[in-house]
């Protein structure tokens, strides 16, 4: 079931169960405690009797102390009062006929039965209770029959049946005093407290149901509301964020980290659209040197030459297409680490010099001198790929160069890492741009005249990082610029 | 119609220029922003195709300072498709927006379109009497049959049919036929005019002495080939 699922039925499931059992508890105890006095105070009243009735047994009032019968009322003459046996007759003493009868609500009654006398009865009220059950079982035991103390009353033992109740008393002289009277109105002043124990329960349990619920929606909500950001985050809109009201609670806690997390994401899709793109973006004026030299070409017929002028153009555009694909699939690995970097071990500054003599002749043309200073040194990578990264640094302080300009090239062990310092004396870069250099598609010159589609840096960059190293850019305008890359060994 | 194309890749310049140049166009080009607002205030043309992407001053910018001083209509060419890249060149005066890679035959009809909008028609069509321009196919009827006319003798009727009624200098039919690299021999233009007269008949072109050229009458306002139609969107 879905609604056992949630957490707000389960807390709520949960706390409403411990609330039933504890209001229960609590309501069976009252219930008992007063149920108890109830009968506490019913057990005092009859066990004054069956003391009076005892006593009157034994010591039967004086003849005298009886009003003659003829003077009485008729009414006023008890009528409970029969005496079965003439021997002994029985007789209440008048104050005490008051006890018994039922002119009280609660219709005390009583009889008296010689045990010894095959349970005769010795007296009895009139108003005896209705089909009374009465069986040897419930007969209280006697006390100890040889016991030294004459006269001690057993030990009574209450019982209930219908809506009476009575207790049996044994006297050690053989006599069975049984009092008892109804009860239904105590049984029912118990209902009732039972009725209304159970009505508060249900109103305490109601209001703390409510209650719960209302607060547990409440320490939820802002789950709600993280779940209703991630909906609209997965649905692209990525610039939703949650709103932290409670920032100490733990919910608040977590909606500031996932917070964080969706910035973070957002900047990087942000920066992998850009790169997209760029990377569109770059290849969209070969697509168009392509597109209108052969349609320019094929409007009319032409001569030779032209078609030939038309196809080296195409092969042009196709060949920095080539490059900036090559560039971009080189990026795509770096970044998804797929790029397998070698490792071995190899003299960096023999690598440096190669390089060197590779962009010799770009660096002849325009009269750039580059000076060296190389200690042998040997570390551990991908000797193809700093190579790379070397090369195009050097192509750059050359092709950002004045004409008859320097490039010092300087590789010197520090601190456990192999220091490769590249100074040029060129333009500069300033420094609103200084550091964006290494950005992926950054140009400081914004047209594309120098067929450079502003990767290398990046892809030096990577190369490098991927080594464990660091690249960094420092300039001057107008003096030159400093790359410094510190690789590990 | 004369062209000023601005634009740095060297490849995409050299083509669209030949092509402009065989479609009967006087074309100029520059491949920086320093340059094109040079030639683009020095010389009246009848479009510019601007690169948004410049050495120097970059498309932008050079629009912007053009501005100050021109009308030109301008075509901005760009790599950026971004619905703001095209919002900001047309904010800054640009008067159309098309984003690389474009088909020629794109760039042909934009043009044809804002040379029609900057002299003021809404068709394709012109007609003076017995003669009708199509300037989409670049083709000229006379009493309803196709005429055999050279590009530049096309640029000749096409211009003068555009400012009909004014009288056009030498001066400015020079400017806007002939690009900067042409040596205009003086007579060149006679030739033509004479050329045109012989198919399109003598008193086609009207020669005002001292003046210049014109095509004559008043054209028509009723029918909409003139004012661009009121329309209610």
């Amino acid at each position: 079931m879905k609604i056992f699922k949630s957490i707000k039925w389960r807390l709520q499931l949960w706390y409403g169960l411990i609330l039933v059992v504890v209001l229960a508890g609590f309501g069976f105890t009252a219930f008992q405690l007063e149920r108890g006095q109830v009968f506490r105070g019913i057990d005092d009243e009859l066990n004054r009797r069956a003391d009076i009735l005892g006593a009157t047994l034994h010591h039967p009032p004086r003849r005298e102390d009886r009003p003659p019968p003829d003077q009485l009322p008729e009414d006023q003459f008890p009528p409970m009062l029969q005496e079965n046996r003439a021997p002994h007759a029985f007789h209440l003493r008048p104050e005490d006929e008051i006890l018994f009868g039922s002119n009280d609500p609660h219709n005390f009654y009583f009889k008296i039965i010689s045990l010894r006398n095959q349970n005769d009865e010795i007296a009895k009220s009139t108003n005896q209770p209705p089909n009374e059950p009465m069986n040897e079982t419930h007969f209280p035991q006697p006390e100890n029959s040889f016991s030294p103390f004459p006269n001690r009353f057993a030990k009574p033992a209450p019982r209930t049946f219908a809506h009476y109740h009575a207790i049996l008393k044994i006297l050690p002289s053989g006599e069975m005093i049984e009092v008892g009277c109804s009860i239904s109105n105590e049984l029912e002043e118990i209902r009732n407290d039972a009725i209304m124990l159970t009505l508060i329960g249900g109103v305490i349990l109601l209001i703390g149901l409510a209650g719960g619920w209302w607060f547990v929606g409440r320490s939820l909500k802002p789950i709600s509301e993280i779940s209703l950001a991630a909906v609209k985050i997965s649905a692209g809109d990525l610039s939703q964020r949650i709103n932290v009201a409670e920032a100490e609670s733990e919910l608040g806690q977590l909606a500031a980290v996932l917070n964080s997390t969706f910035a973070r994401l957002e900047a990087a899709f942000a920066q992998q659209q850009q790169f997209t793109s760029d990377a569109a973006h770059e290849l969209r004026t070969p697509v168009s040197v392509i597109l209108t030299q052969t349609q320019t070409a094929l409007n009319r017929e032409r001569e030779a030459a032209d078609y030939k002028q038309t196809i080296e153009a195409c092969q042009r555009a196709a060949q920095r297409m080539r490059k900036l694909i090559e560039s971009l699939l080189a990026l795509a690995r770096l970044d998804a680490g797929q790029e397998i970097l070698k490792r071995l071990r190899f003299d960096f500054s023999k690598t440096i010099s190669d390089c060197i003599e590779l962009v010799k002749p770009i660096a002849d043309e325009r009269g750039v001198k580059i000076f060296t200073e190389l200690s042998p040194l040997e570390i551990v990578g991908d000797s193809e790929r700093l190579a790379q990264v070397v090369t195009n640094l050097l192509t750059n302080a050359i092709q950002y160069n004045h004409d008859e300009g320097e490039v010092r090239v300087k590789l010197e062990p520090a601190n456990g890492l192999a220091i490769l310092i590249i100074t040029d004396t060129g333009h500069g870069i300033p420094p609103e741009d200084l550091s964006r250099v290494f950005e992926r598609f950054y140009r400081a010159d914004k047209s594309r005249s120098s067929g450079n589609a502003g990767l290398g840096l990046a892809i030096s960059k990577a190369i490098v990082e991927a080594h464990g190293g660091m690249i960094e850019a420092a300039s001057e305008e107008m003096v030159g610029t400093i790359f410094t890359v510190r690789m590990p060994f | 119609m004369r062209i000023l194309i601005v634009e740095d890749e060297p490849d995409l310049l050299a083509s669209l220029a030949q092509a402009l140049r065989e479609e009967g166009y006087a074309v100029d080009t520059a491949d920086n922003g320093d340059d094109g607002l040079f030639n683009a205030e020095g010389t009246d043309y009848d479009a510019i195709i601007l690169d948004v992407m410049l050495p120097g001053l970059d498309g932008w910018e050079m629009l912007k300072r053009l501005r100050k001083t021109k009308k030109t209509p301008v075509l901005m060419l760009t790599a950026r498709d971004q619905t703001r890249d095209r919002v900001k060149g047309l904010d800054t005066g640009a008067d159309d927006y098309v984003v690389k890679p474009f088909d020629l035959a794109e760039i042909f009809a934009r043009l044809r379109a804002l040379i029609r909008r900057s002299a003021n028609k809404t068709t394709n069509e012109i007609e003076i009497g017995d003669v009708k321009i199509d300037t989409a196919a670049r083709q000229v009827f006379f009493k309803n049959k196709i005429m055999e006319i050279t590009a530049r003798e096309y640029a000749l009727v096409e211009f003068l049919a555009l400012h009909r009624g004014e009288v056009v200098t030498r001066t400015q039919l020079y400017e806007h036929l002939f690009d900067e690299n042409e040596s205009s021999l003086s007579n060149l233009l006679d030739v033509h005019v004479s050329n045109v007269r012989k198919k399109l008949g003598a008193e086609f072109i009207v020669t005002r002495r001292g003046h210049g050229y014109c095509i004559e009458g008043k054209p028509p306002t009723i029918g909409g080939t003139n004012y661009p139609n009121p329309k209610i969107i």
